[in-house]
């Protein structure tokens, strides 16, 4: 068996519909990652309407899912109260976090349905929406080992991965890697040379093979972006390399960058990867795109 | 009094008529597959129906017998006023824009390889 990926949302911070965006999509981000019946949902942005939609035109029977979000900021959790299976009293999902008491991910995605910001009640909502501790960094689901890390982001933000029979995807948006590596200043002397991510997040991607991730800067960008929570696409180059990555989804795309800027984006990230001679192959992630992910053989 | 009139641009504002509701023709144009590489490359297949099929058998609706090209690759399924392209299991697999899929919304110039075949996607007006 495969884990099957589809992506929903690929945009970072603000829907961007338009001609320009149109090949890559506008929607925020949104991720659902299937091994056999199990669903497991990365973040609920605008893009999870088109989810919910499939799901329903779908579904034989009830549904169960989980829920994983990467952080509460509005571009993450801003398409759940439109995720119509939410709406249906048969379905059950489980909020995983691995944050705790009024931070925990499933009282903070109710805030946002009050009703000085929308319409339907978080308590009305039909379905079965249960809080799940993560009980520390991993657990088990139906065979499949999930597990989170902590990520540089303002408020916080996590990595999830997704691993089972040897085959391994990784989830990591909104995460600043560069205000992590050990001298941040010596890409600014230097942006040619190899940047060490951290151990312990190369050792959380090691051998993904798929992994998706926040690139939303060019070297050009990030110096009037440093501490908005987003890294540089080709420090992600450098981590992918480290980590031994498959496949690098750049993801999380800047809301001012229309379909050709990211595609320019993955050509600089792709010459970055040859020149330090690694097979990483990189592509962006768009909407309506579905992977199946083998493991390596 | 000066010698010249002063032209607010009232006058011509009043006399505007509305335009009357008029019925729009519409233009429409199909989508279609473009086989740039393969056999007899270029040839152009327009996409009608709701759902087709690619590959090597003889009942397929679009039929390119090489060896590379799987008995039936992949489908393509209307979707949301274009299509969806489909990988139907197939040996050799099916490559958007050189990713790997296993299914993808299409857009208007992609470029899709089945083995040694590859198509561009050119999107029509519906």
């Amino acid at each position: 068996m495969s884990f099957l990926v589809r992506f929903w949302g690929v945009r970072g911070s603000i829907p961007t519909p338009g001609r320009t965006t149109k090949r890559i999509g506008g929607n925020t981000s949104c991720v659902d990652v299937r091994w056999g019946d199990e669903l497991f949902i990365c973040d609920a942005g605008t893009g999870i309407r088109e989810l919910g939609s499939e799901l329903m035109a779908s579904a034989a029977g009830p549904l169960t899912a989980h829920f994983f979000f990467s952080h509460m900021h509005w571009d993450h959790i801003q398409g759940f109260p439109f995720f119509t299976p939410v709406y249906l009293p048969q379905n059950t999902f489980h909020v995983h976090s691995p944050v705790r008491g009024d931070d925990a991910f499933h009282k903070l995605l109710s805030g946002q349905m009050e009703s000085r910001y929308f319409p339907v009640a978080f308590r009305d909502l039909s379905a079965k929406i249960l809080p799940q501790d993560m009980d520390g960094t991993r657990k088990e689901i139906a065979g499949v080992r999930v597990t989170c890390f902590e990520q540089r982001h303002p408020g916080t933000s996590w990595a999830w991965s997704f691993e089972r029979d040897g085959v391994k995807v990784v989830y990591a948006t909104d995460n600043e890697i560069d205000l992590t590596l050990p001298d941040p200043a010596a890409v600014e002397r230097d942006p040619q040379q190899f940047r060490r991510v951290p151990p312990g997040f190369v050792q959380f991607c090691r051998d993904a093979d798929l992994l998706i991730a926040d690139g939303q800067y060019s070297d050009a960008e990030y110096p009037k972006k440093v501490g908005w929570g987003h890294t540089r696409a080709t420090t992600l180059v450098d981590l992918a390399i480290a980590a031994d990555v498959k496949q690098l989804a750049l993801f999380h795309h800047d809301p001012l960058r229309g379909d050709a800027d990211v595609d320019a984006m993955v050509s600089v990230c792709r010459e970055r990867a040859a020149r330090f001679g690694h097979g990483t192959f990189i592509f962006a992630a768009r909407e309506g795109l579905e992977l199946r992910i083998d493991g390596r053989r | 009094m000066p010698d010249f009139e002063f032209d607010s641009g009232e006058a011509s504002m009043t006399s505007l008529q509305p335009i009357p509701m008029v019925r729009v023709r519409t233009f429409t144009t199909p989508h279609v597959l473009e086989m740039v590489q393969g056999p007899d490359a270029p040839r152009t297949f327009e996409l009608t129906g709701d759902r087709l099929i690619v590959g090597r058998a003889v009942t397929c609706d679009i039929r390119v017998p090489l060896g590379e090209m799987s008995r039936q690759h992949m489908r393509l399924d209307r979707h949301q006023g274009g299509f969806r392209a489909v990988d139907l299991d197939s040996s050799n697999g099916l490559y958007l824009n050189e990713i790997r899929v296993k299914s993808a919304v299409l857009r208007d110039n992609d470029v899709l390889q089945l083995g040694d075949v590859a198509f561009v996607y050119h999107e029509g007006t519906t």
